[in-house]
């Protein structure tokens, strides 16, 4: 990954994206976005934490949770194609809490060294 | 007198206490033989055990953290240790003794604990000072199926044309021999040139 232009352009060919662009996807790109995601996660792991932590402890009443969910909601809102069943499904407000956790908890587990590897093989799986 | 070695990851800490194997001429800070391990999660119950407990239960975590995530039943049962799920954030965690008449040890724990826990463990896997058996479940990569996956369109692209033409070459040609009678165009030549 040369720049964040080319992050930004590898990242459109998520199919649910609004800006899809129907490219291939190269093998050292999509294990550079790996990568990208791997160190991310790293970096945010004490917040994610937190929101996970959050739902444990208050369940339905924590600010934290509803805080992220509300932002995750948003995002999803601007940036995805809202007429894709799966995009409606990561809206939909009764069942998308266990999507948001197993999400969180995929990059909780993958901050290792070899982090890279483990998520590999949790997508390759998924 | 024995190596200590810790690893951290928020609310769990494991503590691996061993020596080193000087008949491979390793260094003094290394840990080969493991006589004893401690996993500590914060309010919780202390586990300890000796090596051959180790790899089980790590294993255990393993298996149950990809089941997790997988979307499986997250449900996992052996001789030492049983996980199951209460819902989607505890886990119920059944650390069965070798000793005769002692009572399972049953902890509760969170997702954050969980994974806490499972990162202690892949500190201790990546740790170039302690030697331990890796286990088998964190180490495999599917490296076959990660190109197979990616270059699987074009790859049927590339093979179906001239496949089809073939095969439909085949047909074509087997059609028409149930056309042609090779004793009737015999007959017809010997028509047009009675000899």
């Amino acid at each position: 990954m040369p720049n964040k232009v080319t992050i930004w352009k590898v990242r459109n060919s998520n199919p649910l994206r609004k800006s899809y662009l129907n490219n291939n996807i190269k093998p050292n790109e999509f294990d550079a976005l790996i990568k990208v995601t791997v160190e991310m996660s790293r970096y945010l792991y004490p917040y994610m934490r937190e929101i996970l932590k959050s739902k444990e402890v208050f369940d339905e009443n924590s600010v934290i949770w509803s805080d992220f969910k509300m932002r995750f909601t948003e995002l999803i809102n601007e940036r995805f194609n809202k007429d894709s069943m799966r995009v409606k499904k990561l809206l939909n407000q009764t069942e998308n809490d266990e999507i948001i956790i197993r999400s969180l908890l995929t990059l909780s587990l993958c901050i290792s060294n070899k982090g890279y590897q483990k998520m590999k093989k949790f997508l390759y799986d998924f | 007198m024995q190596n200590k070695l810790s690893f951290h990851q928020s609310s769990a800490s494991l503590e691996i206490i061993g020596l080193p194997d000087y008949s491979n001429n390793e260094n003094k800070d290394q840990i080969s033989i493991i006589s004893q391990w401690k996993l500590t999660i914060v309010d919780k119950p202390l586990i300890e055990g000796k090596i051959e407990h180790l790899g089980p239960i790590m294993d255990a975590f393993y298996i149950y953290s990809n089941l997790l995530i997988k979307n499986e039943t997250p449900t996992y049962e052996s001789k030492l240790i049983d996980i199951k799920a209460d819902n989607l954030h505890t886990h119920n965690i059944f650390l069965k003794s070798s000793k005769p008449n002692v009572n399972p040890l049953n902890i509760k724990i969170g997702n954050t604990s969980l994974s806490d826990t499972i990162n202690c463990f892949d500190q201790l896997n990546e740790s170039s000072k302690v030697r331990i058996k890796n286990t088998v479940v964190s180490n495999y990569i599917p490296k076959k199926r990660s190109f197979g996956l990616i270059n699987k369109v074009n790859f049927i692209n590339f093979i179906m044309p001239p496949f089809i033409a073939i095969f439909s070459l085949i047909l074509c040609s087997s059609i028409f021999i149930y056309f042609y009678n090779p004793l009737e165009d015999k007959e017809k030549n010997e028509l047009i040139n009675p000899k």
